[in-house]
């Protein structure tokens, strides 16, 4: 039999020292960056029950989820989403008074993803959701924050953009299309696959305005004056009712100084599974899948026995990373530190200048190894540390600085 | 400014997919010699060219490796990568089939097919589960799926039929069309938001050239 104890399982990784730390200084920039405009963090388990995101809920794939059994046999989940979780604590137990909530989190999920791409089966993610006001400024707040956490990970080339789901439903309300029916044009959209697009149209009696619109679909992407080209005379209250309040976000996106990191795209229609309203993502050079996604979830919290609007992102905290790296932004992280080493009698003094330092701020060490000198200089080499520092007996010390002696 | 990738599949679809990107204005001469270097360059255009096996265009596109590749509809089927597929370029055409002896003709809906052999098990799988409702065991060869019916390897198999001649010469006939197939021209879902203008350009010129 073949033994796995060396190895780990498909889709997770170690992250070791450098990567760990650049990974914990994202979070924690990510963490004060959100708790300072008033979101409070909050963690869910990492295990819940099936039911609250499979079976009848059918949020995700029964395929995409790692699964187990509890003690009396009902089907456990590692979970496999972040917001989920949020809006079943939402509707079960955050009073109506304390609506609208701010909050936010970091934490790693889990999914089996088939499709591959630098999305790990476990990984991390940071986010915020707003819960309980159904209005543009809501959504241009968490766009505002999504800008702002890329930022704070020292991106500077990015580009959030924003979709409106609920104008492509308007549309297909409008040309009265049957689900399956709309479910195809939605896959052609999606895809931006013109062809298809077209050849779905010519198979259904749709009025010709309209049709010209939804084969145009996949190319209304890129920036704002895109809204204003489109008529509104036959698209129905719905979608035009959709526009108003995108190009309402958008004004408030201006405002805030915001625009130049925002576009659009009328043809994301990628994930309806729960997303009612504005949608977006965020994408940047050298990683090819998006860094982050989010929009207005209004139906989501409902299915846990609670109506209540709701909109928020999440960002990946590996995908970031990759993007740093490809971009030679990341740096190695090393904060350097002092290494302190003594001779037989001098102990006391190592130690009184090792708790100082620490006291100082600085990072130092107390040689436990007392292989002598020279292996404390190549120990200090190997971590990267910026000196090393040497007590004799009668409380001199010697130093050996980077660069110079080390 | 950055160099945009594009991944072009190596074989029958690579003469034609040179002169649509020549003919697009880009410089194309380093990819026609005859060279043993992998990445290919255009200086004046910024654009830089590789080929690849066709089943790995859509995967280095899809990770944003390459921002465009040029590949086969078959390719993408059985790949199943989430990317943007913008253009039909029309050449390569050719249908995915289910093909079988003679003698089931007509009769796929009243016999129950238990074995399919295919180069392409996920468009196969795909076919039974979805359109035919059909839990089936997929047999993946490598090559020459026509023999599998003759030998009693499959009763039938889903393969990619141009002329139907090597069907006719071994007894086999077309039985169900899964899809048609052509070349297409597919886009990395993030490269065609932060390359936008460049891409469209591409695109647009590429496009002229098919009408």
């Amino acid at each position: 039999m073949k033994r796995w104890s060396i190895y780990t399982p498909e889709g997770v990784q170690d992250i070791l020292f450098d990567q760990c730390r650049i990974k914990r200084r994202l979070e924690a920039g990510l963490r004060k960056l959100f708790t300072s405009y008033g979101y409070m963090e909050m963690e869910t388990p990492t295990i819940e029950f099936y039911d609250a995101f499979g079976g009848e809920l059918g949020l995700m794939r029964q395929e995409s989820m790692y699964k187990f059994c509890d003690a009396k046999g009902r089907l456990l989940v590692l979970r496999p989403d972040m917001t989920i979780p949020i809006a079943r604590v939402v509707a079960t137990k955050v009073k109506d008074e304390s609506l609208p909530l701010k909050c936010c989190y970091i934490g790693n999920t889990f999914c089996f993803d088939e499709l591959g791409g630098g999305r790990q089966n476990e990984f991390t993610q940071a986010g915020v959701e707003i819960l309980g006001i159904r209005s543009p400024e809501a959504d241009a707040e968490v766009i505002a924050m999504a800008v702002k956490a890329v930022k704070s990970c020292g991106l500077d080339k990015f580009q959030i953009e924003v979709g409106q789901v609920d104008f492509f439903k308007g549309i297909m309300e409008k040309s009265g299309l049957s689900a399956d029916e709309v479910e195809e044009v939605r896959e052609g959209i999606d895809r931006k696959d013109f062809v298809a697009v077209e050849q779905v149209m010519n198979k259904y009696r749709v009025s010709d305005e309209l049709k010209a619109l939804i084969m145009d679909l996949p190319r209304l992407f890129g920036n704002k004056d895109i809204l204003s080209g489109i008529s509104r005379d036959y698209i129905g209250g719905k979608a035009s009712a959709a526009l108003d309040y995108l190009q309402k976000v958008l004004d408030i996106l201006e405002d805030r100084g915001l625009a130049n990191y925002v576009s659009i795209d009328l043809g994301m229609v990628q994930s309806l599974n729960y997303y009612t309203g504005i949608v977006f993502r965020g994408y940047t050079y050298g990683v090819g899948f998006p860094i982050l996604s989010g929009g207005r979830y209004d139906g989501l919290v409902s299915k846990y026995g609670k109506d209540c609007p709701a909109t928020g992102f999440s960002m990946g905290i590996n995908m970031i990373m990759m993007a740093l790296e490809r971009q030679n932004l990341a740096g190695n992280g090393n904060p350097g530190g002092i290494l302190v080493t003594y001779e037989e009698g001098a102990r006391k003094f190592a130690d009184a200048y090792c708790e100082k330092a620490v006291e100082g701020g600085l990072i130092a060490e107390l040689d436990i190894g007392m292989g002598g000198l020279e292996a404390c200089l190549r120990y200090a080499r190997a971590k990267g540390l910026d000196k090393v520092v040497l007590f004799r007996a009668d409380g001199t010390s010697e130093e050996f600085e980077r660069g110079k002696r080390l | 400014m950055r160099y945009i990738t594009i991944a072009l599949s190596k074989g029958r679809l690579t003469e034609l997919s040179i002169s649509l990107l020549e003919g697009a204005g880009l410089d194309c001469s380093e990819l026609k010699e005859n060279s043993r270097k992998l990445i290919l360059t255009d200086e004046k255009n910024k654009v830089r060219f590789f080929l690849a096996k066709p089943a790995d265009v859509p995967v280095y596109v899809e990770y944003g490796a390459a921002d465009i590749g040029i590949v086969g509809k078959d390719t993408l089927l059985e790949e199943g990568r989430d990317l943007y597929e913008v253009l039909n370029l029309g050449f390569a055409k050719c249908r995915m089939c289910v093909a079988g002896p003679k003698e089931l003709e007509g009769k796929m809906d009243s016999i129950t097919i238990t074995r399919v052999a295919t180069k392409y098990p996920e468009i196969a799988r795909t076919y039974f589960r979805h359109k035919r409702r059909e839990s089936v065991e997929i047999i993946k060869l490598s090559g020459s799926v026509e023999l599998a019916p003759l030998v009693g390897l499959s009763e039938v198999i889903v393969d990619l039929v141009e002329t139907g001649r090597t069907l006719m010469e071994n007894g086999l006939v077309v039985l169900d069309t899964i899809a048609d197939i052509s070349a297409r021209m597919v886009v990395n879902r993030v490269s065609m938001k932060m390359e936008n203008e460049r891409i469209t350009k591409l695109i647009d010129a590429i496009r002229k050239q098919l009408m």
